[in-house]
């Protein structure tokens, strides 16, 4: 089948979503889901329709979300009603639009854990800690399954 | 003009130290935040003030709980919004800056003989993100025709308006552009967000006659 001609492809925007919390591992199916279920319950099956939203890709806790042109403030609003992604807490945080990936790209500064991880103890639960840039530390209950998360500073964690 | 997010609950309420809330909430394009409990620390970047918030079922009530030393202590207090009686009853207690948790109550708990009592007494009512965010449905819908209400009645009587994200996690807080769109939902324009978001410093430090001293 012949593509069509740009003129008359539909125009799109791109929306840059930060995943919080930053360690996790986010599929995109599981990002789509979540983005859908609350565009859909936000907006209605027919403003959703017409935004054609869909993720484009997910990596180093990036999101792009891709929707029509025009609808981009919904599907924005839509994306700050996201808290959960498979059954996990989480929150997805709009850095930028744009029309291309291109220029999203460049706004993307993956959040990696800085060195120096271990573990504590809160009373009876065993936490393992990730430290991030700006003195943040995360601490994840250890287990396999629907571990708590506590989101800390680097002051709060030598308070205790 | 500072932007404030006017609720928010940190640990042990919530599983975010209010360090990290700080951080988080300065990164989000606020200035301050009123955190609910014990803020005794500084923050580099953000002003923390202290709420303190009051669950009661009568005024009587409520006046006890004014006196007490924590609440007497605190920047901003809450009340938790009631029945239409109560709701009208609180506007007029002289202590009372906010009242919150408009979202759980029945329509019309809160009439223009409320607001206008408000509107005389400089107390607020708070648009609460939280459950925007979080519910789902009929709950959902229920909370934005509370809200919907609430700005009509600003919009008639002129009562100050504070918006707060109600957080308990870092999860929870959203960014000053995503409350505009969510308060876009029920129909408010971008400068009564902005006002709204810039009240609490507006009800801690009220505008007064200049006094002459000494």
């Amino acid at each position: 089948m012949k593509p069509r001609p740009p003129t008359m492809r539909a125009k799109r925007r791109y929306i840059l979503a930060r995943i919080l919390p930053y360690g996790m591992a986010a599929d995109q199916k599981q990002v789509y889901l979540s983005v859908i279920e609350a565009a859909t319950s936000l907006l209605g099956d027919a403003a959703v329709g017409f935004a054609q939203p869909a993720v484009v890709f997910c990596e180093g806790g990036y999101a792009v979300v891709r929707c029509r042109r025009g609808t981009e403030k919904d599907i924005a609003t839509a994306l700050a009603t996201v808290s959960a992604i498979a059954d996990e807490r989480a929150a997805l945080r709009t850095v930028a639009v744009s029309g291309t990936i291109h220029a999203l790209r460049r706004r993307m500064k993956p959040i990696r854990p800085l060195s120096g991880a271990g573990d504590v103890k809160f009373g009876e639960t065993y936490f393992t800690v990730y430290r991030y840039p700006r003195q943040k530390v995360d601490l994840v209950e250890k287990g396999i399954k629907h571990q708590k998360s506590l989101f800390f500073t680097e002051a709060d964690l030598e308070e205790r | 003009m500072k932007i404030t997010d006017a609720c928010v609950h940190p640990y042990p309420a919530g599983d975010s130290t209010l360090a990290r809330m700080a951080i988080e909430a300065a990164e989000l394009g606020f200035d301050s935040i009123v955190a609910i409990g014990d803020a005794r620390n500084r923050y580099p970047g953000i002003e923390v003030l202290r709420g303190a918030v009051i669950c009661a079922a009568s005024q009587k009530e409520v006046i006890r709980q004014v006196r007490s030393p924590a609440v007497r202590d605190a920047d901003v207090v809450f009340v938790n919004a009631g029945d239409i009686s109560f709701n009208r009853a609180v506007a007029a207690v002289k202590e009372v800056h906010v009242i919150r948790n408009i979202h759980a109550t029945r329509r019309n708990a809160f009439d223009h003989v409320a607001a206008r009592t408000a509107a005389e007494r400089g107390v607020a009512m708070d648009i609460s993100m939280a459950p925007i965010v979080h519910l789902r449905g009929t709950k959902r819908q229920k909370a934005l025709q509370r809200y919907a209400d609430i700005l009509s009645l600003q919009r008639r009587y002129g009562f100050p308006l504070t918006i707060s994200s109600d957080a308990r996690s870092i999860l929870g807080q959203r960014s000053v552009r995503d409350i505009r769109g969510l308060c876009a939902l029920f129909g408010m324009t971008g400068a009564e967000v902005g006002e709204a978001l810039s009240s609490v410093g507006r009800i801690t430090e009220p505008h007064q006659p200049v006094r002459v001293v000494g």
